[in-house]
């Protein structure tokens, strides 16, 4: 599975990709890879409601997140996929990003920029080495019921949703009906 | 319960009874059996092309010219002769090619550097219209660019041609370019009723196409990148509220032919979304696993077992091959890059998956693994629906398969008991679906009901077999299964070097007793034998 490359992609800060292979033997586990591991069980303990995550393959830096379009929300019936990623360093702040998200599926939101790139104020300024990947998930799907117009990443889609409710709920609707189901 | 099975009691036989109900067909196809193809003209004087196929309705004789450049359609004729009472051999004169049948026109297809596809050939039944392809020539290590995927070669130019196959008048044409379309044995094209389905390795899209009446060829819809026809249109006029900047990486159309936007992500990572079909497909699996498992522990467990370890892989997949099953539902195998493209060889040692979707509600209905049991059973038990015929074709009907025919459905499950171990049996077994399009022949001759015959000699599956000095032979099913016909392809002592590898080609007239035979040996002018009821 192309660990190398989702790495290199997750460690754009120039961190080193010697993390990504030692976690297979649990003797060597770098101190990310065993928070990542902690955080795993920790999740798959209590697992948020409409959303779930795994690593992709056997590359513990590179998830998948799904995220099923909450009810009454435009959302609503889509079934989202998100690119989790890393960095090597995991859980302490980097020079770039904390993890990186990306969304997969096509969405209709003021938060997520047209490549996908979702921005939520846990992941930059506000991070703190006190949360982990379920809090993450749950602050990702808080964005589909409470999208964050004051802090857009595409201010048409922000003043949209704040000039006019109802075409904004019917875009994204439509959005959903196209591209996430 | 011995019957006499002379044509003359048969003829009084259908006089005096009513065939059971629901099987007069299958009762005026056992004259067959009294009408076979007997008579060989050997090594027949006929012009030097590649003949490919009569078509479905047996009005004509679809043929190339050696150099691939020019299209010659003949009209298959009965024989008709006379001869003095003593000498009942056949007059010389008409042991020629042309007193079968009628050259009704030439016309070039190819032009400048495209050849064409001689194993590509489509009958429209409903309007005799002929679907013919050219091509220029295959480049392997074509570089992946513009969102074409990594080890599929390229070909630079691929046109299909519509003709009116009375008269040979070119209707319409469609040109591909920089595309790859598996055209052998028509696999990469599948036709229904009037609707086209294209298969786009290199651009990972199904292309529509519906055929009207008037002879145009027209985009419906094109599935890959996106699932609706207007999808795109609608993305490009909602982003231009967007960052505008994007615009021209989400979206990169030139001509009619190239979309843009799948397994971009190696080019761009700006753009990694999921394309429309993959969305879907994922989809549909996540949801599957999802409501399969309702305590919400093991469906973690199950999620990241099944899904999330294998999401890669997933994304990886590439259509190979579609056919329609009606309509609106496509049969779509999904399968590795590195499956080559020699599919029915090798496809059993890759994994590969079949999905079922609905191309109007733009959702995936089914999705099996190739080793899928219930999909074996289905292809078992409803062989025929995979076999989607156009209605207007009845004698379609009557193509031996193993879920229409007692004797192939014995032959099946003795191969079936046979086999080491079963998974094998059933990955060997999927590597036929998707089924290519028009490529069994419908002559009653192949029908398993009436006759017996080596499949591994011959068949209604329109392929080139091994060829040896011995007649094949047809025997009666019925009792007392005597042997009706020979079929025996190359010169009639036989090849003077036995060992010289040599392949067979057959056309069966699709109801006449009328069959051609062309034996192939490398280097040497191929012989082609006509077998006709004498």
């Amino acid at each position: 599975m192309n660990s190398q490359g989702g790495i290199s992609k997750a460690g754009g800060g120039g961190s080193s990709a010697t993390a990504t292979s030692s976690w297979v033997s649990p003797t060597s586990v770098s101190t990310s890879g065993k928070r990542i591991q902690r955080e795993m069980t920790e999740l798959n303990m209590d697992p948020p409601p409409d959303c779930s995550a795994g690593p992709k393959g056997d590359n513990l830096y590179h998830w998948i997140s799904t995220v099923i379009g909450p009810p009454g929300t435009p959302y609503q019936g889509g079934i989202f996929f998100l690119d989790l990623m890393f960095p090597s360093d995991y859980p302490f702040k980097p020079p770039t990003f904390i993890l990186q998200v990306v969304f997969k599926t096509r969405i209709y939101h003021c938060n997520v920029d047209s490549a996908g790139n979702l921005s939520l104020d846990i992941l930059k300024d506000s991070w703190s080495p006190a949360l982990t990947i379920t809090k993450v998930l749950l602050a990702i799907r808080s964005i589909f019921t409470h999208p964050d117009p004051y802090n857009p990443l595409v201010p048409s889609i922000a003043h949209l949703y704040l000039a006019d409710r109802a075409k904004h709920d019917e875009l994204a609707a439509e959005w959903t009906l196209r591209f996430a189901k | 319960m011995l019957r006499n099975n002379n044509v003359v009691a048969r003829i009084f036989q259908r006089q005096i009874q009513t065939p059971p109900p629901g099987t007069s067909v299958h009762c005026a196809r056992r004259f067959y059996e009294n009408l076979v193809p007997s008579f060989t003209i050997y090594d027949v004087e006929c012009p030097d092309h590649s003949f490919r196929k009569f078509t479905d309705d047996g009005q004509y004789l679809i043929s190339f010219s050696r150099n691939h450049q020019d299209l010659i359609v003949y009209r298959p004729t009965w024989l008709s002769y006379s001869y003095k009472q003593e000498d009942c051999h056949l007059p010389s004169r008409a042991k020629r090619f042309d007193s079968f049948f009628t050259q009704l026109y030439c016309v070039p297809l190819a032009s400048s550097n495209e050849v064409i596809c001689k194993d590509f050939f489509l009958y429209v039944i409903t309007n005799q219209f002929g679907l013919f392809a050219t091509s220029t020539a295959q480049i392997h290590d074509a570089p992946a660019i513009g969102g074409a995927i990594q080890g599929v070669p390229s070909i630079e130019r691929i046109t299909f041609h519509l003709l009116r196959l009375e008269d040979g008048v070119i209707l319409d044409e469609k040109v591909f370019h920089n595309d790859f379309i598996n055209l052998a044995h028509n696999m990469g094209v599948f036709l229904y009723d009037d609707l086209l389905a294209v298969v786009s390795l290199r651009y990972q899209t199904i292309y529509i196409i519906q055929i009207r009446e008037s002879g145009n060829l027209v985009d419906v819809r094109a599935i890959g990148a996106f699932c609706r026809e207007d999808d795109e249109l609608f993305l490009n006029s909602n982003s231009q509220c967007m960052a505008v900047a994007d615009k021209s990486k989400l979206h990169q159309s030139s001509g009619n032919h190239v979309d843009n936007g799948v397994h971009s992500n190696q080019l761009n990572s700006d753009n990694s979304f999921l394309s429309g079909i993959k969305q879907r497909l994922l989809s549909f699996i996540f949801q599957g696993i999802w409501s399969e498992e309702t305590d919400k522990f093991q469906r973690v467990q199950c999620l990241k077992k099944k899904f999330y370890f294998h999401f890669q892989d997933y994304v990886d997949l590439i259509i190979w091959k579609v056919q329609f099953l009606d309509r609106h539902h496509l049969l779509i195998k999904f399968g590795s890059v590195d499956g080559g493209l020699q599919v029915s060889r090798s496809a059993d040692h890759h994994a590969s998956f079949f999905a079922v979707y609905n191309m109007e509600t733009t959702e995936i209905v089914a999705f099996y693994q190739n080793s899928a049991d219930e999909l074996y059973l289905l292809f078992e038990q409803f062989c025929d629906h995979f076999y989607a015929m156009s209605r207007n074709s009845s004698y379609m009907n009557f193509i031996s398969s193993h879920s229409n025919n007692i004797h192939a459905l014995e032959q099946l499950r003795s191969i079936k008991y046979k086999a080491s171990s079963l998974s094998q049996f059933v990955k060997k077994m999927m590597t036929s679906l998707p089924f290519s399009c028009q490529s069994l022949s419908p002559s009653p001759y192949f029908d398993q009901s009436l006759f017996r015959y080596d499949e591994k000699l011959i068949s209604a599956t329109d392929r080139h077999r091994p060829s040896t000095d011995h007649p094949i032979k047809f025997i009666s099913r019925r009792q007392p299964h005597t042997l009706k016909f020979k079929i025996k392809p190359g010169p009639e002592a036989g090849s003077l070097d036995g060992r010289t590898k040599k392949v067979s080609s057959f056309l069966f007239h699709p109801f006449l007793p009328l069959a051609l035979s062309i034996q192939q040996t490398l280097f040497l002018q191929p012989s082609v034998n006509i077998h006709f009821r004498g």
